[in-house]
């Protein structure tokens, strides 16, 4: 199975190549049949992707320990939804997952737009082929995840990290990348419109859904992630500027920006250098967010791996991107001019132009702030950090700038706005928003940020109802129905504007769940059983704290009964702590939420002890922090009409277009998950702690693990299951009394035997080599793949060049043809900049 | 054409000017050094009152806890320096002897004051996490 899968990766990798270089030479000769066996090539990428996710499936499923992947991210206890997502639960699955994805949204961009847009179709399968065969190349040569034990061939897995045995974030990822993924094929189509010179509006029509499609998985995949830590971690709060955060967030911010600007170039085809550059750089970002995440170039408190082979590959690949792309934005600048100037600050386009400055700016700092120690330590060795505090401190004003800016931009008129026609705009959500700032200073509020955003939540709150009132009212006076069937027909009529005033109206709600958090308090108490405390308007009673077991983890949880000031009973919580099998080192923290619309009494117990039954409690009390999820859900309705085909007049009539019938699909299947792991939930046998003597863990650190996964760990602080015989063994031969001198010399061959080499060596005493000495003919063993790669590249290249050269001595009639769609595209536009 | 030019370049120096202002102001209080024990504990007196984010290894046996309270009192060492330090709160699941830490706080002649919420202790085996997914 393992070598059916390696070979279909590298046979991938070929199809790839062949894709990118035969679309390449068609687009160059003018050759269909070529651009069509291009496209067919591209389309067999996604059907052998598919393929080799089945096998690494299949794997899981069966328990194929022998690969080891397989073998680190599950164990034949977990529970079948859990063993799919250990797909996509570790670095090389989840590389390998990318393409797959990738590899089908290419295919079904490619096969929707392969009419509308046919000049670009070859250079987009070239671009997509080309990204795919970077991570192809990663995964063949450096994250294989169908690599086995060379070795003996552990019995069962290590199971996945029970942080992740979580319904949020099984389908975090998949979000997530669905959101990155998605957002590579507008590049795609932006660097085919340079690169062939089709520089009009058009491109942008095709990728807009794709964009809006892929902002749409990045939210929610944020949005996930804030529910699982603030549902799972126990820190009482949703975003703690982590670099694993920021790097999710960098694309959403100039995907956001892109999905602005995009109006205004429709509209005045003004913007245009900045539109392409956004696209650019948002793929950059996305590329950038993986590598940041997985090379350990930004070290936090959480153990990345550190892995400086893959942060040059990665690396490398972003500075050709970002050459080549900005490359030809250079060179097709001439294409690029504006049709129109800016006419007035006050106008839409002044307006989305703040949006976007800011948006980028955003970006640029959350980068800056997350490279900081990284930067730092480059320039003088001194290793500063910058934290969360730091982060909030410029992100609120800047957060609320752009909530201001959510209500001021949909009021101007475009081009130019008069002071009557602002007055007329503005009077109503202005006023709005003076009401709730008079009375949060009637009621002496405390935070300023808070209530500036309360009071600008209500301004946003004012335009989007004022929009909504004044459309529909103007539809009812031209239709003769009632005010909801034309607010209904308003929206079925101008999706776009209407769905994005929703997502507006979203993103007001998320902020009254970010201004709540000014008054969220928290408090740490020590209690006993039949001990009481007061935090805000709550008596906490502590109950009991009791120990049990279900078979897959021991839970020890405190029974705390929750009643206001008054005496009234709230109910019962129980915060807990769970020792995963296999995990105990591990435990997972599980809070104790009461939730209203008001606010949140979040419990968690970090700490406790049984001896004397005392429990160290977390209380935090977090208002209106419901607010976020809510904003989410309305906000991805929003999307959802925005969505909608322009066709869909009435929801009865609605058609459903390709693009939506993959985002329902998907939705579908990502939401029907929690029914599929409640049901499959199988409690696994009793089990017992498995903890080994101090004197085997002090042996075992001595000996480096190669079990691949954990960038050399010492044994005893490896977790992996090739390690767990090692400790086994290792008990057995100190129990055997061997001392801690004879068990190492079993494992590693004195120096002056093998030179500076690690080795292992077997049972049988065979000298065992997990890997191949970095020294001497070894190290033509590691260049073997890198130079098999870069060959397969420039073999491409070649064959795209060789093919593409042909009609150069056909005739000059011929030659003279094949410059005429760029000349034409230019006179297409100069044509249009006329009228 | 260049008019328009001048005045984007203009303002942009403004912003920029403006933004790195700000952005150095607010640096200097927001930093702390990222520094191991050993780093630090040779030339101690030099780092009094500096924020500092302490990275090393807690001493066998040397956590004690106060009885009915959240004090603490252990060691952390690195490279054979050792540091005492005090905190007054939660702790970690991975708090343990041995456990590999990264205190927030200020050295002083006393030795090292955690701040509230400053002790993090790197998770015991490597994790892996996703772009985007929040860790802790």
């Amino acid at each position: 199975m393992a070598v059916l899968g390696s070979y279909l990766l590298l046979f991938t990798f070929m199809v790839a190549a062949y894709a990118a270089a035969a679309s390449v030479a068609g687009a160059r000769r003018r050759n269909t049949r070529l651009i069509e066996s291009g496209i067919g090539a591209f389309y067999l990428v996604a059907a052998l992707m598919t393929v080799a996710s089945g096998i690494i499936i299949y794997a899981f499923v069966a328990g194929d320990y022998s690969i080891r992947y397989v073998q680190r991210y599950s164990d034949s206890v977990q529970p079948l939804f859990y063993k799919i997502t250990s797909y996509w639960g570790g670095l090389d699955g989840s590389v390998m997952f990318w393409v797959f994805l990738l590899s089908l949204f290419g295919s079904v961009a490619v096969r929707v737009n392969r009419e509308r847009h046919r000049e670009l179709m070859p250079y987009v399968v070239a671009v997509i082929s080309a990204v795919e065969m970077f991570f192809l190349f990663l995964m063949i040569i450096h994250n294989n995840p169908f690599e086995t034990y060379l070795t003996q061939a552990p019995t069962d897995g290590r199971g996945l990290n029970p942080l992740l045995q979580n319904f949020y974030m099984a389908i975090h990822p998949p979000t997530m990348y669905l959101g990155f993924v998605g957002l590579t094929i507008p590049f795609a189509f932006g660097l085919a419109a340079l690169i062939t010179g089709h520089l009009d509006d058009s491109w942008l029509r095709a990728v807009r859904r794709w964009t809006m499609f892929s902002w749409f998985f990045l939210s929610f995949g944020l949005t996930l992630g804030m529910i699982w830590a603030y549902e799972e971690l126990g820190w009482g709060g949703f975003w703690g500027w982590d670099p694993v955060e920021n790097a999710g967030l960098l694309p959403w911010f100039t995907a956001t920006a892109f999905l602005h600007s995009v109006m205004v170039q429709e509209r005045r085809g003004m913007l245009r250098v900045w539109n392409v550059t956004l696209v650019i750089i948002t793929f950059l970002l996305t590329i950038f967010g993986t590598f940041m995440t997985r090379s350990g170039v930004v070290q936090s408190v959480h153990a990345f791996g550190d892995d400086p082979a893959l942060a040059r590959l990665f690396l490398s690949f972003m500075a050709v991107v970002a050459l080549f792309s900005f490359g030809w934005v250079i060179y097709r600048l001439p294409l690029l001019q504006a049709r129109h100037e800016l006419d007035s600050w006050v106008s839409r386009e002044a307006a989305f132009l703040a949006n976007n400055w800011i948006l980028l700016f955003s970006a640029f700092f959350v980068l800056f702030a997350t490279m900081f120690p990284t930067i730092t330590e480059m320039i003088n060795g001194e290793r500063l950090t910058v934290g969360p505090p730091f982060f909030n401190r410029w992100m609120t004003p800047i957060g609320l700038m752009l909530l201001a800016l959510t209500g001021i931009g949909p009021l101007l008129a475009w081009r130019k706005s008069t002071v009557q026609n602002l007055v007329h705009q503005f009077l109503f959500p202005v006023a709005l928003g003076l009401t709730v700032a008079g009375g949060l200073v009637a009621m002496g509020v405390r935070v300023w940020s808070s209530g500036i955003c309360f009071a600008l939540c209500g301004m946003v709150f004012g335009t989007i109802a004022q929009e909504f009132y004044r459309g529909a009212n103007v539809r009812r006076g031209m239709t003769g129905t009632d005010l909801f069937t034309a607010m209904v027909g308003l929206v079925g009529r101008n999706k776009r504007r209407y769905g994005g005033y929703i997502v507006h109206l979203g993103i007001v709600l998320m902020f009254l769940g970010f201004a709540g958090e000014g008054f969220s308090r928290d408090e740490q108490l020590l209690l006993k059983p039949g001990e009481e405390a007061t935090v805000g308007r709550y008596v906490l009673h502590m109950d009991a704290i009791r120990v049990t077991d279900d078979g897959q983890k021991q839970m020890v949880t405190a029974h705390i009964s929750v009643k206001d000031t008054d005496g009234a009973d709230l109910g019962r919580m129980y915060p807990a702590k769970w020792y995963y099998r296999k995990h105990e080192e591990e435990p997972t923290t599980e809070v104790g939420i009461r939730r209203s619309f008001a606010e949140d009494l979040y419990i968690v117990m970090p700490a406790f002890e049984l001896a004397d039954q005392t429990a160290s409690v977390e209380v935090h009390v977090n208002p209106l922090v419901n607010w976020l999820w809510v904003g989410f859900g309305i906000m991805a309705l929003g999307t959802g009409i925005a969505l909608l085909p322009e066709r869909a007049l009435s929801f009865a009539a609605a058609r459903v277009p390709a693009e939506a019938v993959t985002a329902s699909l998907l939705a579908g299947a990502l939401l029907a998950g929690p029914a599929m792991a409640e049901a499959q939930h199988i409690d696994g046998p009793a089990s017992q702690l498995q903890i080994f003597s101090k004197e085997v863990k002090d042996v075992t650190r001595k000996l480096a693990c190669w079990c691949g996964g954990c960038s050399k760990l010492p044994v005893g602080d490896c977790a992996c299951g090739h390690c767990a015989l090692v400790k086994k063994e290792v008990t057995q031969m100190m129990d055997e009394g061997r001392d801690e001198q004879a068990v190492l010399a079993h494992y590693v061959t004195p120096p002056s035997e093998h030179s500076k080499d690690e080795v292992h060596r077997g049972e049988s005493g065979h000298v065992l080599l997990s890997e191949p000495p970095d020294v001497g003919s070894g190290r033509l063993a590691w260049m073997l793949p890198y130079v098999l790669g870069l060959l397969g590249l420039a073999g491409a290249g070649l064959f795209a060049v060789r093919w593409t050269r042909r009609p150069a001595v056909v005739p000059a009639g011929a030659a003279g043809s094949a410059v005429s769609p760029e000349l034409q595209s230019r006179l297409d536009d100069e044509l249009r900049d006329l009228d | 054409m260049s008019h328009k030019a001048i005045k984007v370049g203009l303002t942009s120096l403004v912003l920029s000017l403006a933004f790195g202002g700000l952005l150095y102001s607010t640096m200097g209080e927001a930093t702390e050094y990222y520094k191991h024990v050993d780093e630090v504990m040779t030339q101690p007196a030099d780092w009094y009152g500096k924020k500092l984010q302490l990275h090393g290894y807690i001493v066998q046996d040397s956590i004690l806890k106060r009885k009915n309270s959240l004090d603490y009192k252990f060691k952390v060492h690195s490279n054979g320096q050792v540091v005492e330090a005090t905190y007054t709160g939660v702790v970690p699941d991975t708090f343990k002897d041995d456990a590999e830490v990264v205190l927030k706080g200020t050295l002083s002649s006393e030795g090292f004051a955690v701040s509230p919420n400053g002790v993090m202790a790197k998770c015991p085996s490597k994790y892996e996490a996703k772009p985007g997914a929040p860790t802790s």
